[in-house]
């Protein structure tokens, strides 16, 4: 099932999402999502680390012995997470600061592990990268429809400009104060999720017991 | 999935070609994967942290300096840091004493590293700021205006509110008891109601403030309703955070009290600094 | 038997093939409201009994009544006191001056009526705007729209501070309603409580609005805490200053909510639930002896820096939600414990869990709304231990 580089550009954004459809790498979007430049900014990170760990891991792909093959992996990983860090630091202060351990952390998001031992193991270089790219991108789309939703009704601003005037700062809106914190990015990736697989059916799984009817006799 | 046919099929060239070609899972080829990989991955990331090095260690001095720019309200976007900051004097102040010390280098002196430091701090027993240790040595600043003369002065100061240690600081005017500012660069309270001490309408409640009344007493209180001493010691408390709020006046009046500033505020007023 | 047989004649038009089909939940809704339901269950196994669905659900809004009653009357009275200092504005207060009802704390219907017109406006959007989620999904996944969401929105809008403004009571009642409720397929299939899971979101969402000293009394300007509060500022002693004595708690002319500051109310409430055996007594006992026993442990462990510690236990059951949440929440059977032992653990859970976040957790004073929705999670998971732990008795027993 070859794919063409469309193809894995592609799907990764509405069919085969990350984390709507494979449900992974949720614990960074709850984390960074409460402001879009944040969310912006850990998306192209995710998307740059998973694109080069993935075209990296594929060159290399056919010298790994599978004994060490997930160290291998992770040592790509974190080397290319450390870099995108002390980049980040150097050159974007204020947004590191705000992303704390959140960058080290992309060495833990399963995405970044899943491509490199699902795909870019089996797979050549460049197929590899795009497919990094495109996953990485479907998990920078979620994040940023979370993190319009969180930013906007939950701070009242858009990329730090503001939309809504809040009551705090003399305007007429009340800031939904649950939007600010981690687990409402739950509801809203939930949320996504239910609007996903209800225009796309074919994404629900299936039922792993069902409820017999038996007939009155 | 497609096999990729290129490696596969080419014949061998050379000892290194051949021993590329080596099935992946031997030994001697385990152990080579791992070491060099290891050896380019550290080299790599040692070299990109060496070369980035110098720009971080700016950026860690720019965002405290902006912070004291900010509070002491000079700082516009767009300014030149460092050399607005030139205008500040950093120095080391002996808390007890209340005077200036020699005894370290005012540029590179670490108030946290000092606070954690047995022989330059003590451990609080009377704690309201819930600090545990306090620093007997901290960086103060000053601003002076064209003819020489003090006109600001900032002062380092950090509390337990109710999730976190807030760390900012707070300028006075030259006469050592009127605010000018206050600002926390660093904190973990609730978004949206502690997390409110960074609201610049909340931080711009503390502009003109009077730390303490004629007889001396400290009256600065944080609190919802307009205290006794009158209003202009009183700074409205957050809406809905009452325990960032305690934290806030907690410890503002320690560190401007007796085993704060006070000391060196004594000495302020008198002209002695 | 006019209204029947006008029902019987448009019957038609809902069933299937019929010309409206779609809206047979609605139907369905006005028509099981009014006349006992004719459908029956058609799938093994049956067992026989009176109470249905919709008598369980009634019975609860019946129990209910007290709590109401009291609580518009303390909204009534908090308001009315406060008048006494502050000027009476907006459109409640033209709307009792043009009746002459007046301000007197003293007239008991004065101050009923002036608690009704806080409470009828917070009540309608609830029933109203949750009742549009209901027969949209209703009719979306063709279910029918259940007596169940009746119970809710009584109960939410008995757990709303008066002062609540009417778009957040909308905004609740609508994740209460969705999230807590029809995600999961419905009444029956949620396992968390919806009007809790409502009145949570509006805490978190709006804390200000949620929580604090100026809400519980709904006239502009006036602060009363509530006796937690006090509490955890100044200790128990404290709230003798601020008038607030345990008969006036226990009787429940205190601040709080509109339907929870009553324990009296809420205690003939129970009586009745008890009586009828809509609530299981095993939740009530469990809940009571988590709550007294942590309360009596930490009685005894005391602590300088925080005077709750001290509360005694007949305290907590009558300050801030316990009494109402010990009725209405914990003795709701769907998001329950649903094995004899689970319900026993369950309301310990409950009760241990209220008294530690009230006393430990220095960010909320109040602990019930928190506590019942983590023993909501919790419940499956002990039902699950309990069976598992009955499986192997009874294994060991045949061996």
């Amino acid at each position: 099932m070859a794919q063409t580089k469309r193809e894995l550009l592609i799907d990764p954004m509405v069919d085969n999402n990350p984390i709507t459809l494979q449900v992974l790498g949720i614990c960074s979007a709850l984390a960074v999502t409460s402001s879009l430049q944040v969310a912006f900014v850990m998306s192209i990170a995710v998307t740059l680390v998973t694109a080069f760990s993935s075209m990296f891991i594929s060159m290399i792909r056919n010298q790994i012995p599978s004994s060490i093959r997930i160290i291998v992996q992770m040592v790509i990983i974190a080397s290319l997470v450390i870099m995108v860090d002390q980049v980040l630091k150097a050159y974007a202060f204020e947004i590191s600061k705000t992303l704390s351990v959140f960058v080290g952390l992309i060495i833990t998001n399963c995405i970044v592990m899943g491509r490199a031992e699902a795909f870019a193991m089996k797979n050549p270089p460049i197929a590899s990268f795009v497919d990094g790219i495109g996953n990485g991108m479907g998990y920078g789309l979620i994040l940023m429809m979370v993190g319009v939703i969180r930013e906007l009704f939950g701070a009242g601003s858009l990329f730090g400009v503001t939309i809504l005037e809040t009551v705090n700062n003399g305007g007429w809106y009340v800031p939904n104060g649950m939007l600010l914190l981690p687990p409402s990015a739950f509801f809203i990736i939930g949320l996504i999720i239910w609007a996903f697989r209800t225009l796309k059916p074919e994404q629900v799984e299936e039922r792993e017991y069902k409820i017999q009817v038996v007939e009155a006799h | 999935m497609s096999e990729d046919q290129n490696v596969q099929n080419t014949a061998p060239k050379g000892a290194i070609g051949r021993f590329l070609a080596m099935p992946a899972d031997t030994l001697p080829k385990t152990l080579f994967v791992a070491v060099t990989l290891c050896l380019v991955a550290s080299m790599i990331v040692s070299a990109v942290a060496v070369a980035l090095r110098p720009a971080q260690e700016v950026n860690k001095l720019k965002d405290k300096q902006v912070n004291i720019l900010q509070v002491a309200g000079v700082y516009e976007k767009g300014v030149d840091v460092a050399e607005a900051f030139a205008a500040f004097e950093p120095h080391v102040l002996e808390l007890e004493t209340g005077r200036f010390t020699d005894q370290f280098d005012a540029k590179t002196f670490d108030d946290r590293a000092s606070a954690d430091n047995p022989d330059t701090s003590v451990a609080l027993t009377d704690d309201p700021a819930a600090i545990g240790r306090k620093s007997q040595f901290v960086t103060v600043y000053l601003l002076r205006d064209d003819a020489g003369a003090i006109d600001k002065v900032i002062l380092p100061i950090h509390g337990y509110g109710l999730w976190s240690t807030l760390y900012g600081f707070i300028a006075l005017e030259e006469n050592g008891n009127d605010i000018y500012g206050l600002q926390f660069y660093s904190h973990a309270e609730t978004p949206g109601l502690g997390a409110e001490v960074d609201n610049p309408r909340w931080k711009s409640l503390w502009r003109d403030k009077k730390l303490a009344d004629e007889n001396g007493m400290l009256q600065i209180t944080v609190a919802k309703s307009v205290p006794a001493a009158g209003a202009e010691y009183h700074v409205d408390a957050l809406a809905g955070a009452t325990l960032t709020s305690r934290g806030v006046d907690n410890l503002v009046k320690f560190w401007m009290g007796e085993a704060g500033f006070a000391p060196f505020l004594t000495n302020l007023k008198a002209g002695e600094i | 038997m006019g209204v029947r047989s006008f029902f019987d004649r448009i019957e038609p038009h809902f069933v299937k093939g019929g010309r409206y089909e779609r809206y047979f939940p609605m139907y369905e809704m006005v028509e099981s409201f009014l006349f006992t339901p004719k459908t029956v269950t058609t799938a093994a196994p049956h067992a026989r009994s009176y109470v249905d669905m919709k008598r369980i659900m009634t019975y609860v809004v019946i129990a209910t009544i007290p709590c109401i009653l009291m609580g518009l009357y303390n909204v009534g009275l908090q308001a009315n006191t406060a008048l006494a200092d502050f000027p009476a504005t907006g459109w409640r207060a033209a709307l009792i001056e043009f009746f002459g009802i007046g301000f007197n704390p003293q007239n008991p219907l004065a101050n009923f009526l002036h608690g009704l017109l806080y409470f009828l406006p917070i009540y309608i959007t609830t029933l109203v705007v949750g009742g549009i989620w209901e027969v949209l999904f209703a009719t979306v996944r063709r279910h029918e729209v259940n007596e169940g969401f009746l119970v809710t929105s009584m109960l939410y809008a008995l757990i709303m501070p008066a002062t609540t403004p009417l778009w957040q009571v909308a905004l609740g009642i609508s994740f209460g309603v969705v999230i807590g409720k029809e995600v999961f397929g419905g009444t029956g299939k949620n396992f968390l409580n919806p009007a809790l899971t409502g009145r949570a979101f509006l805490y978190f969402a709006y804390p200000a609005q949620m929580s604090g000293d100026a809400i519980w009394v709904p006239v502009d300007g006036f602060t009363g805490a509530t006796a937690l509060a006090v509490t955890a500022a100044d200790g128990v002693q404290a709230l003798a200053a601020e008038g607030l004595t345990w008969t006036s708690s226990f009787i429940g002319t205190i601040p709080g909510s509109i339907g929870e500051t009553s324990t009296l109310a809420c205690l003939i409430g129970l009586a009745f639930l008890l009586v009828t055996r809509i609530a299981n007594f095993r939740l009530v006992l469990g809940c009571l002896g988590g709550m007294i026993g942590f309360s009596l442990l930490l009685n005894l462990i005391g602590s300088d820096s925080n005077p709750m510690f001290a509360m005694p236990w007949y305290w907590h059951l009558v300050v801030g939600g316990y009494a109402f949440g010990l009725v209405f929440m914990v003795t709701e059977p769907v998001s329950a414990s649903h094995t004899n032992v689970g319900r026993y653990i369950y309301g310990a859970l409950i009760g241990v869990m209220v008294v530690m976040i009230r006393v430990i957790n220095p960010a909320f004073p109040e602990g019930m709304m928190l506590a019942i929705l983590f023993g909501n999670v919790f419940a499956p998971l002990i039902d699950h231990f309990v069976v598992q732990a009955n499986i192997k008795r009874r294994a060991r027993r045949n061996v």
